[in-house]
C-alpha cells in the first residue's frame, strides 16, 4: 500500500499540493534573502546592494573582504540549520510526539564528550572539531538513551526525555571532571560549548557537508515510512513497513546530522524542536513535506538567530546557541501548555 | 439484617505509641530500625571525614581536639577545614533529601525532583547573573535564590496548570533548564578564565572552603522547615491516592501541594545557596529511602538521613581520592547518582509504572 | 421528606464550558438515590459538586442546612464520604493501610491511631469481605477485589452519607452485582447512598429514588417504577425500547426494540403488564 498521499488534513488533494509547492518556492526565496542578510549585518554593516555586487563581481575592496569573511559562516549556518531541523523531524516522527528534539536525548552532549576526550587524552589541548571524533560519543549517548527509555513495554516521550536527562547529566559530569582537571581544555571548551557560528575554520563547512548530505538523503528515504509509523507500530507493520529498520535508519540519520552539526559549531538546541513544529502548522503531518520545508526553514531560523545575535549587542556578538535557547525554550513551553488530554 | 452490634475490641494491627486517650502515634518498627542504622552510618562517615588522610586527626585525638583551642594545629584542621565542611554537608544533604521527597510525592512521580525541573540550573543562572554579569547588586547566595525562584515560576506558568500534571511539569522543567543552561554557558564563555573556572566549579556543587556562616544558614533553614514538612506527612500520603480522593477525605489537596512545594523550594534553595546545585541527591535519596523503609508515603526523616549520608560520602571521596585536582562534589553525585538513576528508570519502566 | 444533603440553583462549569445550569436537588435521607443519564449529561459533575470537590460557579450545596463550602473540609468528611471514579492506587499500599487512610477525618495531630480507628477499620474489612486480603498489596488485587478495598476505605470513614461515582465500571458482571449488593446492605443498615450508574436496569433494581439527567438538567425524579418508562428512555437516551417487569425482582427492566420490529417486519409489542 502506498504511503499516505500528501493531501494533509484539508482533503482537497490537487489544490493543496500546488499550495505546498508554491510555499516551498517561497521558503527557498526567504532563505536566499536571509542568507544575504547574514552577509550584510554585523559589526560593519554592508548594505544589500553592495553585498549582491560583491558576490556577483568579487573584487578586493573593503566591503568585498567583509562579505567574503562572512560567507563561510553563512554556509555553515545553512548546513547546520538544515541538519538540525531535519533531525528534529525524524526524531518527532520516530517518537510520535511533537516534542522530540535530538538535544533532549543527549546527542549533543555525547558529541561534546567525545570531542573533549579526544582533546584531553589524544590531542594537543585544543578541541579538534572533526566529525569523526564527535560521532562515537553521539552514537553511544543515543544508544544508551534508547536502551533505557525502551526498557519494558512500549516507550513514550516522557520516558525517553527522562532517560535523556539522566544520560545527559552523567556525561556532563564526565565532561566537567575532565575540563576542570585540565585548564587548557577547559578554556577552549567553554567557548565552544555555547554554540556559535563565529570564528570557525572555513574548511569546516566542506568537511561536514558530506555527512549532512548523507543524513538528509537518509531522511528523505524514510520520510514516507514515517507517515506509516505515525499511525502506530501495529498499523505500520500491517501497511508493510518494517518499524525496526525505520527506527534504526532514523536513529543513524539523526545522530549523523546532529554530530556533524555539533562538531562544527558546538551544541545548538531547540532548532530541531521548533522548526518542525512551526512547519507542521502549514504542511500538515506528511513527513515528506516536513523534511523539505524544514531543510529550508531550519537555516532560516538559525541564520536569523545569528543575525539577531550580531545585531542586538553590536559591536559585540551574542552566540547563536544562546539566542536559539531563548527562542526555542518558550516555543517548547507554549507547546506543552497547548497539549491536550494526556496528563 | 441484625441490629448493629458493638464492635469487638481488636488487637492493634501496627505498633502504636499511646499516651492516655489523647495521644496515639503509629510507628513503623522497620522505619525506626533503618533510620537508626542510617544515623550510625552517618556517624561513621563523619568520623572518617575528620580522621582520614594526611591532615586527618588521629582517632584517639579526636575528642580532645573537639574541645581544644582553635589556634592549635589540630584545632585548625578541625574548626577551619573539615568540621564546617562536614556540618554543611550533613545539613545540605538532608535538605536536598527532604526537598526531593516532597517534590516526588507532590508530582506523584519518582522523577519529579528539583534537579529535573530546573531549580539547580536556575540557581546557577542566578549565580552567573549576579556573580559575574552584574556583580555587587546582591550577595551571591541571594542571587542564586532569585534564579531558583525565577526557574520555578517559569515552570509554574509554563505548564498552564500549575503543578498538577506531572508529565507537563517534567517537560516544562527540562525546557526551563535548557534556557538556564544556555544562560550559564554564556556567562562562563564571557567571563575571564579565573572567574569562569570558579563559576564552572560552583555549578557542579562544591563543599570546599565552607564556613561556619554557611553552616548557620543551612542548619537554621533545616531546623525551621523540616518540622513543617513532617506535619504535612499524613496529607501527602492521601494525595498519593489522587486529588479527588484526598479532597473527599478532607485533606485539601491544593493547599497541601502549594505548601509542600514552598517548603521544598525553600530547602532546595538553602542547600543550593551554600553548596551550589549539587546534582541528584534530591532525586536519588528519597528513592533509596522509600525502598529501604518499604512503606508508602514520603519517608521524610529517612530521606533526610540518606541524603546526608550520600553527600558526605561523596565529599569524603572528593577529599581523599587521588584525582590530583579536588573535583567539585557534584561531579561524583552526578556520576554515581546518574548511574543509579538509570537503573531505577529501567526498573520502573519494566514494571510499567510510568 | 428530610434531606441532609441538598443543592439549589447549581451552576457547574469547567472553564468556559457550562455543564450544569440552575439545578436543584434534595437527596432523601436514608434512601438509595441513583443518578443516571447519557454520557456528558453532567451526572458525575453533579456528584462531585455534592461532595464539594468541585466548587459551583453559582448556587450552593447544603449539608445539614449549612453551605458545604463554608464548613471545614475535615468536618464535612466526617458526615459525607465519596469514592471517585478512578482513584489512584499507590504502589506499596496494603489493603489494611488503604482502609486505614479513610480514618483521616477523625484523626488529630497527636491522635493518629486511636482504638476507634482500629475498630472502624476492622468493621469495614468484615463488611466488604476483604479481611482475608488485609495484608495484600492493593495494586496486586483483581478489579473486583480492589474496588471492594476502596469501598472499605470509604466505609471506614463512618459517615451517614456515601457518594459513589460509577463504582461498577471496569468490573465484570459478577463483581458488578457484588458491589451493588454491598451497597444495598449498607442502605438497609441505615446509610444514605448516592450512586452514579450507567446501567439502567441495575439502577432500577437497586434505587429507592431514581434521578434521570439530560444535558445538565434533571428530567425525572422519583421511584424507578414511576420514572422509568419507554417514552423517557427513548427521549433521553435515544433508545427505542419497551419496559417490562424484571422477572426476578419485579423492578423495571429496559428491553431495546429489535431491528425487525423497528423496520416494521414484526408486530409492535403489547403494552407492558
Amino acid at each position: 500500500m502506498a504511503a499516505a498521499r500528501p493531501g494533509g488534513s484539508s482533503g482537497r488533494g490537487p489544490a493543496r499540493t500546488s499550495r505546498l509547492w508554491a510555499g516551498l518556492l517561497v521558503a527557498a526565496g526567504v532563505l536566499v534573502v536571509v542568507a544575504l542578510l547574514s552577509l550584510s549585518v554585523g559589526s560593519k554593516a554592508i548594505p544589500l546592494p553592495e553585498v549582491w555586487s560583491s558576490l556577483v563581481n568579487p573584487g578586493t575592496g573593503y566591503s568585498d573582504v567583509v562579505v567574503a569573511s562572512r560567507i563561510p559562516r553563512t554556509i555553515l549556518g545553512v548546513l547546520v540549520g538544515a541538519a538540525l531541523a531535519v533531525s528534529g523531524v525524524i526524531m518527532q516522527g520516530l517518537t510520535r510526539n511533537p516534542l522530540g528534539d535530538p538535544g533532549l536525548l543527549g546527542v549533543n552532549v555525547g558529541a561534546a564528550a567525545s570531542i573533549v576526550t579526544a582533546a584531553a587524552f589524544f590531542g594537543a589541548g585544543s578541541l579538534a572539531t572533526s566529525v569523526w571524533v564527535a560521532l562515537p560519543g553521539a552514537f553511544l549517548a543515543v544508544v544508551v538513551v534508547f536502551l533505557i527509555g525502551s526498557a519494558g513495554r512500549g516507550s513514550n516521550l516522557v520516558r525517553l526525555v527522562l532517560a535523556g536527562a539522566v544520560v545527559t547529566a552523567v556525561i556532563a559530569a564526565y565532561i566537567q571532571a575532565v575540563t576542570l582537571s585540565l585548564p587548557d581544555v577547559f578554556d577552549s571548551y567553554r567557548y565552544w560549548v555555547v554554540g556559535s557560528l563565529a570564528g570557525r575554520d572555513p574548511a569546516l563547512a566542506l568537511q561536514i557537508a558530506p555527512f549532512i548530505v548523507v543524513g538528509l538523503l537518509l531522511a528523505v528515504w524514510i520520510a514516507p515510512a514515517l507517515n506509516a509509523v505515525a499511525l502506530g507500530d501495529e498499523t505500520a507493520t500491517a501497511l508493510g513497513v518494517n518499524t525496526v529498520t525505520v527506527r534504526l535508519i532514523g536513529a543513524v540519520a539523526t545522530t549523523v546530522l546532529c554530530a556533524a552539526a555539533t562538531a562544527a559549531v558546538g551544541p545548538i538546541g531547540f532548532v530541531g524542536l521548533a522548526v518542525p513544529h512551526i512547519v507542521r502548522g502549514f504542511t500538515g503531518p506528511d513527513h515528506r513535506w516536513l523534511v523539505a520545508y524544514s531543510a529550508l526553514l531550519g537555516p532560516v531560523l538559525l541564520l536569523v538567530a545569528d543575525v539577531v545575535g550580531r545585531a542586538i549587542v553590536s559591536p559585540q556578538e551574542l552566540m547563536v546557541g544562546v539566542v536559539t535557547a531563548f527562542i526555542g525554550a518558550p516555543v517548547l513551553l507554549v507547546v506543552v501548555r497547548r497539549m491536550r488530554g494526556a496528563a | 439484617m441484625p441490629a448493629a452490634r458493638r464492635p469487638p475490641r481488636v488487637a492493634a494491627s501496627r505498633p502504636v505509641l499511646r499516651v492516655g486517650r489523647f495521644v496515639s502515634l503509629p510507628v513503623s518498627s522497620r522505619g525506626v530500625a533503618v533510620a537508626a542504622i542510617a544515623l550510625l552510618v552517618l556517624l561513621a562517615v563523619s568520623v572518617a571525614t575528620l580522621t582520614a588522610g594526611r591532615l586527618g586527626l588521629p582517632l584517639a585525638g579526636l575528642l580532645p581536639a573537639l574541645v581544644s583551642d582553635p589556634g592549635s594545629a589540630e584545632g585548625f584542621v578541625l574548626s577551619r577545614l573539615r568540621a564546617p565542611r562536614l556540618v554543611v554537608g550533613i545539613a545540605a544533604g538532608a535538605a536536598l533529601g527532604v526537598s526531593g521527597a516532597l517534590f516526588q510525592t507532590v508530582t506523584r512521580n519518582p522523577l519529579g525532583s528539583p534537579d529535573v525541573i530546573g531549580i539547580g540550573i536556575g540557581a546557577g543562572a542566578g549565580a552567573a547573573a549576579f556573580g559575574l554579569l552584574w556583580p555587587g547588586i546582591v550577595p551571591l547566595p541571594v542571587g542564586a535564590l532569585i534564579g531558583a525562584g525565577v526557574a520555578i515560576g517559569l515552570v509554574w506558568i509554563g505548564t498552564g496548570r500549575g503543578f498538577s500534571s506531572p508529565s507537563r511539569v517534567i517537560l516544562t522543567g527540562i525546557g526551563v533548564s535548557a534556557m538556564g543552561a544556555a544562560f550559564v554557558q554564556y556567562g562562563i564563555a564571557r567571563a575571564g578564565r579565573e572567574e569562569a573556572t570558579v563559576l564552572a566549579a560552583y555549578l557542579s556543587g562544591s563543599l570546599a572552603s565552607r564556613s561556619w556562616q554557611d553552616a548557620a544558614i543551612i542548619w537554621s533553614s533545616l531546623v525551621l522547615l523540616l518540622p513543617l514538612a513532617l506535619l504535612l506527612g499524613t496529607r501527602l500520603r492521601l494525595i498519593e491516592m489522587g486529588d479527588e480522593t484526598a479532597d473527599a477525605l478532607g485533606a485539601r489537596s491544593n493547599t497541601t501541594r502549594v505548601l509542600s512545594i514552598v517548603i521544598a523550594v525553600g530547602l532546595s534553595a538553602a542547600a543550593v545557596s551554600v553548596a551550589g546545585p549539587v546534582a541528584f541527591v534530591a532525586l536519588a535519596a528519597p528513592q533509596v529511602a522509600k525502598r529501604l523503609a518499604r512503606a508508602p508515603g514520603a519517608a521524610i526523616v529517612l530521606s533526610a538521613v540518606v541524603g546526608a549520608v550520600m553527600l558526605c560520602v561523596a565529599d569524603l571521596l572528593v577529599q581523599q581520592a587521588p584525582f590530583g585536582v579536588q573535583l567539585p562534589v557534584g561531579v561524583i553525585t552526578a556520576a554515581v547518582g546518574g548511574v543509579y538513576l538509570g537503573y531505577l528508570l529501567i526498573s520502573e519502566f519494566k514494571k510499567g509504572t510510568m | 421528606m428530610a434531606s441532609i444533603l441538598a443543592a439549589h440553583g447549581l451552576r457547574l462549569a469547567y472553564g468556559d464550558r457550562v455543564v450544569v445550569d440552575d439545578l436543584s436537588i434534595r437527596i432523601p435521607d436514608g434512601g438509595f438515590t441513583v443518578i443516571v443519564g447519557p454520557n456528558a449529561c453532567g451526572k458525575s459533575t453533579l456528584l462531585k459538586a455534592l461532595a464539594r470537590t468541585i466548587k459551583p460557579a453559582a448556587g450552593e450545596v447544603l449539608l445539614g442546612g449549612v453551605s458545604i463550602h463554608s464548613s471545614r473540609s475535615k468536618a464535612v468528611a466526617r458526615r459525607l464520604a465519596m469514592l471517585p471514579q478512578s482513584p489512584i492506587t499507590p504502589d506499596t499500599v496494603t489493603v489494611r493501610d488503604l482502609v486505614g487512610r479513610g480514618r483521616f477525618p477523625h484523626q488529630g495531630m497527636l491522635n493518629q491511631w486511636s482504638r476507634s480507628d482500629e475498630a472502624a477499620v476492622a468493621e469495614a474489612l468484615i463488611a466488604t469481605s476483604t479481611d482475608g486480603l488485609a495484608d495484600r498489596l492493593v495494586a496486586e488485587l483483581s478489579g473486583g477485589q480492589r474496588q471492594r478495598a476502596w469501598i472499605a476505605m470509604v466505609l471506614a470513614q463512618q459517615t451517614e452519607l456515601l457518594l459513589l461515582d460509577e463504582p461498577t465500571t471496569f468490573l465484570d458482571i459478577a463483581h458488578q452485582y457484588d458491589v451493588l449488593e454491598l451497597c444495598a446492605r449498607l442502605h438497609e443498615a441505615g446509610r444514605t447512598l448516592v450512586v452514579v450508574l450507567h446501567d439502567l436496569t441495575q439502577a432500577a433494581r437497586y434505587a429507592s429514588n431514581l434521578v434521570v439527567m439530560h444535558d445538565g438538567r434533571i428530567v425525572a425524579e422519583g421511584p424507578p417504577r414511576e420514572v422509568l418508562t419507554a417514552e423517557l428512555v427513548a427521549g433521553v437516551f435515544g433508545l427505542p425500547c419497551r419496559v417490562i417487569d424484571d422477572p426476578e425482582t419485579g423492578t423495571p427492566l429496559v428491553v431495546p426494540l429489535s431491528r425487525a420490529r423497528l423496520s416494521g417486519r414484526a408486530p409492535a409489542p403489547r403494552a407492558a403488564s
